[in-house]
């Protein structure tokens, strides 16, 4: 896993990045509205399908993605219930945070998948974020990846000096991790430094305005699945605020 | 002895080994080929970070894929190319131990290997310094030294030399030297036809996941070398120039021609 964008021509791939960027931006605040179970697990499984039919992506490469959320999961899972009373209702508080969470990852990663990284800083500037801010936004989600490998390979450089990290209690661990830290923050702060080099040394923020070498233009297409995405947002609100749909009170009012 | 039997290993839905056979003993042999042959994935599969899809390797006996890699790493050591990946203690000589204190060494005895690895590599008197102030050559020495404080009996060094001025190369060279003569094996990947002529007793060369050839260093520098990717020595295209044969190092070519 280098990067997250895959190559294809769906129609996801083909929208406009300013509309994939607000469809995000509204899916997370979308999903924050609910938090029934019943609601979001069909919501998570038509991402899920919407991201294999609109951008198509094998679902279980969407999956996979999801994988190092799980250990938020996993802690979701595990205190919801210990500290929420009575029991079962902080389990289906935990699985409604759970499947928020993955929610996020499955919008956020779609976003990711179906943009290059040019398209998606070209995408916030024309939304107004400043164009340090967007290059910097774009250059962080692009290195995810890299230090993932990054991390693969200190990991095996110390599992061959003998290293166990799936063995001994969670503090004993944690400590052990500290093997695998050190060298991933030092190789990361090295890289960054070289990167700033880079960008230096190709007269970045030289002058205040920039020009782009390909613009981005909104066609119908984007017009009308931008359209597409503000009605489905106000349709969420009408739901949860005016029928009271999808959502289920936490704190009751007698306790 | 450790042997390789048919393996093939994928990532991805790619097929990365298809099918190679391998057996090293004590003695520098160099594994080469040009990027993406499967070098360092073979290398892996001897300490057991790669477990075989298809296909056997066996450890002095043990089938990598019924121990971990913590348990193979007392017979194979694996210096990773890059040194910084190991270093996080504070002092060297708390670097060299970490390896022997995970197989469970304490007290004199590992202190008296840290020492003696030191030596090996020719760092001793840099106990108190800290590993990420110390020169390319020293770093790479340093890692060899982290590794061979665990005693393993097979060392792997992945392209040791990479990035290193002449001294440094030198130096790295002069370990490796002294390692074979105290009797571990040395598996030796790299592109660098310099330090196979001057180094290695065997060499086998990999090529898209098979191994193309596997001799003596003398008949591996009569392949066509372009083919793969790399070239012969600049020392063996004069002695060819000059009609000298096959030589190993400038004083030998100089004898050679009188």
């Amino acid at each position: 896993m280098r990067e997250f964008y895959v190559r294809k021509s769906s129609f996801l791939h083909s929208l406009d990045p300013r509309v994939k960027i607000v469809g995000t931006l509204l899916g997370i605040l979308t999903l924050m509205f609910f938090n029934d179970p019943r609601f979001l697990f069909p919501v998570f499984f038509l991402i899920l399908i919407a991201g294999r039919i609109l951008g198509g992506i094998e679902v279980r490469r969407q999956l996979s993605l999801l994988k190092p959320l799980l250990v938020i999961v996993a802690f979701t899972l595990f205190f919801w219930p210990l500290i929420y009373s009575p029991w079962y209702m902080g389990l289906i508080f935990g699985v409604s945070f759970s499947l928020r969470l993955l929610s996020f990852g499955l919008l956020t990663f779609l976003l990711l998948m179906t943009t290059r990284q040019r398209e998606l800083i070209l995408g916030f500037v024309r939304l107004g974020l400043p164009y340090e801010l967007g290059l910097t936004l774009t250059i962080a989600l692009r290195y995810i990846p890299t230090l993932y490998s990054l991390a693969q390979t200190i990991m095996d450089a110390q599992r061959s000096r003998g290293l166990e990290l799936d063995r001994g209690k969670p503090l004993v661990r944690l400590k052990k991790m500290t093997a695998v830290l050190i060298p991933l923050i030092v190789a990361s702060l090295k890289t960054a430094h070289e990167l700033s080099i880079a960008l230096e040394s190709r007269a970045f923020g030289y002058g205040k305005r920039r020009t782009f070498l390909r613009d981005i233009e909104m066609s119908r297409k984007d017009y009308a699945a931008l359209a597409v995405i503000v009605a489905t947002f106000l349709i969420a609100v009408y739901l949860r605020y005016s029928l009271g749909l999808g959502h289920v009170a936490i704190y009751r009012a007698s306790s | 002895m450790i042997v390789v039997e048919g393996l093939h290993f994928s990532y991805d839905g790619r097929e990365i080994l298809r099918g190679v056979d391998l057996t090293f003993g004590g003695e520098i042999l160099a594994l080469v080929g040009p990027n993406g042959s499967g070098k360092t994935t073979l290398a892996k599969h001897l300490n057991g970070l790669l477990k075989p899809v298809r296909g056997r390797v066996l450890v002095d006996g043990m089938d990598t894929r019924r121990h971990t890699v913590a348990e193979l790493s007392r017979k194979v050591g694996y210096v990773f190319q890059n040194p910084e990946h190991m270093f996080f203690e504070e002092t060297v000589f708390d670097e060299v131990a970490f390896g022997p204190k995970n197989l469970g060494i304490r007290g004199e005895e590992l202190e008296e290997r840290v020492r003696w690895a030191l030596q090996a590599v020719g760092l001793e008197g840099f106990e108190e310094r800290t590993p990420y102030s110390l020169s390319g050559g020293e770093k790479q020495r340093l890692a060899i030294a982290c590794v061979l404080a665990m005693k393993p009996k097979y060392l792997i060094l992945d392209e040791p030399t990479s990035g290193l001025d002449g001294k440094a190369e030198k130096s790295v060279v002069r370990t490796i030297r002294t390692l074979r003569e105290e009797g571990h094996g040395v598996l030796l990947i790299t592109h660098d036809m310099d330090l196979v002529l001057e180094l290695a007793e065997r060499v086998v060369l990999l090529f898209n996941g098979r191994e193309l050839f596997e001799g003596s260093v003398e008949e591996f520098f009569e392949l066509e070398l372009e083919e793969y990717s790399l070239e012969l020595p600049e020392l063996l295209e004069l002695a060819k120039g000059l009609g000298a044969g096959f030589v190993r190092s400038v004083e030998e070519l100089m004898e050679v021609l009188g």
